[in-house]
């Protein structure tokens, strides 16, 4: 079992078959509604449902919430990958802990405490997933540039999806160069299987001896032709930013956005009263 | 603005060694992010520890800036890239890796000494692992509303975390931080510096080593990060004091509230927009 998926990761396919994941989560959905909207109202919207599911303790109104983030997400398109790296994040989060609480001697009582916390921790995540996975990165970067983040961050985000595939190639050329190199130990027997994962581990700490010294040489010439163009200078520069932001636009789109948005929240909030009214 | 910096690297060298270290520590941790967990019995080998790249990297350079790199290369591959970005919990872990390879760097005045990078290269982890389970304790401790209250929930968390920090701490630290530091530090150096343009580090270029202001900006960041932890904490006294207040007063406080935050928003997004107008 343990072979089998590590095998898997090595495999060709699978590192290919992430690349094309992360691409696609980028660039591959910027038609849907959610990505066509203006990323500072994305952002806004963003910081509300990451603080407000915190403070509250209603399993109702955090279910309303809930549902409302898994709709956006849906909307959003997210790649499967995305979702599902999702729901082994909120697993081990809070699933753990209850499993570990059972085993101290805790019993069901357990579960309505970790229910309130695993719906927190869900509705927070799914929001984060449509507005950082929703947005395609240019747009993600000029909405927290507008909002005062630092420089650095934007351009790292730009960087980063522009690098990666660039790296994983590379990564995956080097290992395989190592595989063709060397013999992987038998793994039948158990010492055999622990020779194994050494032997699969040093290769890829070695495969980063090359790495570093290529990655160094691409970003001095990455910084050489920042600097050409003033990028320090321009980074803290009104001028540059109002003309980097100037295509941000937010308009009757955005607004029925926010508005559905609150009425659904409100609506949640005022459902446990509507019910009694009508009883 | 003065480009020669203290200690002989330059602004640009060290923005070299920020995106040299965001792209390599970025890359493994998606991959790490994605690469299921190996189990064997009990005890869980993470593989989701490449700390020895931004290790082996603040040795070698700037400290800060490979430190710095490291956190935002984090953030950005691993949690923006796939959409698991969790506000203010990301924070914390931002910090503590920040702090943790920063003073690692710092305790290695002469990367040729073993020693030296072999106790930096185990200190590391330690201080990253220590920081982020005390975090973790007390952000559990305030999630769950009756933390006491739960049968066996406190024994199960003090011992989850515990069995975490000290499995973690042996089996990654030493696998995956200390052994590959002491492979990597030797063979890249002298030959990885020239490609950035910089002198190799020695006992006299290297930046002063950890003193009390350095652990004192630590203490703070660590602080920070527990605060932000409690945020949600003092969110829930807040409901509970308001909710102490007659019906129509709570509705009138909150609407007090929901007002006030419209208006922080509103009033920050003209002042953004005549700021960015006037440049």
């Amino acid at each position: 079992m343990i072979e089998k998926l590590s095998e898997n990761v090595m495999d060709k396919v699978s590192i290919d078959f992430l690349r094309d994941q992360v691409l696609k989560n980028a660039y591959g959905n910027d038609d849907t509604p959610i990505a066509v909207l203006d990323p500072r109202v994305l952002l806004l919207w963003y910081l509300f449902f990451a603080l407000v599911p915190w403070l509250l303790d209603d399993v109702a109104i955090l279910l309303g919430m809930f549902i409302l983030t898994a709709v956006t997400t849906r909307i959003a398109r997210v790649a499967p990958l995305v979702l599902l790296i999702f729901a082994l994040g909120v697993f081990s989060q809070t699933g753990y802990l209850f499993v570990a609480s059972l085993f101290f001697g805790g019993d069901l009582s357990t579960v309505a405490p970790l229910l309130v916390l695993t719906l927190k921790v869900a509705t927070v995540s799914l929001a984060s997933i449509t507005v950082f996975s929703g947005l395609d990165p240019d747009k993600l970067s000029n909405g927290l540039l507008w909002f005062g983040c630092p420089e650095r961050l934007s351009f790292s985000i730009g960087f980063a999806y522009r690098i990666l595939p660039i790296l994983m190639e590379e990564l995956q050329n080097i290992l395989l160069s190592y595989r063709l190199r060397g013999r992987a130990p038998e793994h039948v027997t158990l010492a055999g299987k622990v020779r194994w994962i050494v032997y699969q581990i040093k290769t890829i700490v070695q495969s980063f001896y090359p790495l570093m010294l290529n990655t160094a040489k691409r970003s001095r010439t990455t910084v050489e032709a920042l600097e050409l163009k003033g990028y320090r200078y321009a980074a803290t520069d009104k001028k540059v930013l109002k003309l980097k932001l100037s295509s941000l636009r937010a308009g009757h789109r955005e607004a029925a956005f926010a508005a559905l948005s609150a009425a659904w929240v409100a609506l949640c909030f005022a459902a446990p009263g509507i019910l009694e009214a009508l009883s | 603005m003065s480009t020669i910096a203290e200690h002989g690297a330059t602004q640009s060298q060290k923005l070299m060694v920020f995106v040299l270290s965001m792209s390599l520590y970025g890359l493994a941790t998606l991959i790490s992010e994605l690469i299921p967990s190996v189990q064997i019995g009990i005890v869980e080998l993470s593989v989701e520890f490449f700390l020895f790249i931004p290790l082996t990297l603040a040795m070698l350079f700037d400290p800060l800036s490979a430190a710095l790199g490291a956190a935002t290369g984090e953030l950005v591959f691993s949690e923006i890239m796939l959409g698991q970005f969790g506000g203010l919990g990301e924070l914390e872990k931002f910090l503590t890796v920040t702090i943790a390879v920063y003073i690692a760097g710092l305790m290695v005045r002469d990367p040729k000494s073993t020693k030296q990078v072999a106790i930096a290269a185990i200190s590391g982890p330690a201080i990253q692992l220590a920081m982020s389970a005390v975090v973790d304790i007390v952000k559990v401790q305030v999630a769950v509303e009756d933390f006491e209250a739960v049968a066996g929930l406190p024994e199960s968390v003090f011992a989850t975390e515990g069995f975490a920090f000290a499995n973690d701490l042996l089996f990654s630290g030493i696998l995956f931080c200390l052994l590959p530091t002491m492979f990597l530090v030797p063979r890249l150096y002298g030959k990885i510096e020239p490609l950035l343009g910089c002198k190799p580090r020695s006992a006299d270029t290297a930046a002063p080593s950890v003193s009390g202001r350095v652990i004192g900006w630590s203490a703070a960041g660590f602080i920070v990060a527990i605060v932000v932890a409690c945020v949600s904490k003092a969110g829930l006294s807040i409901i509970e004091w308001e909710a102490d207040w007659a019906e129509s007063q709570t509705a009138l406080f909150a609407g007090i509230a929901v007002a006030a935050v419209i208006a922080v928003v509103a009033a920050f997004w003209a002042y953004r927009t005549a700021q960015l107008r006037r440049a």
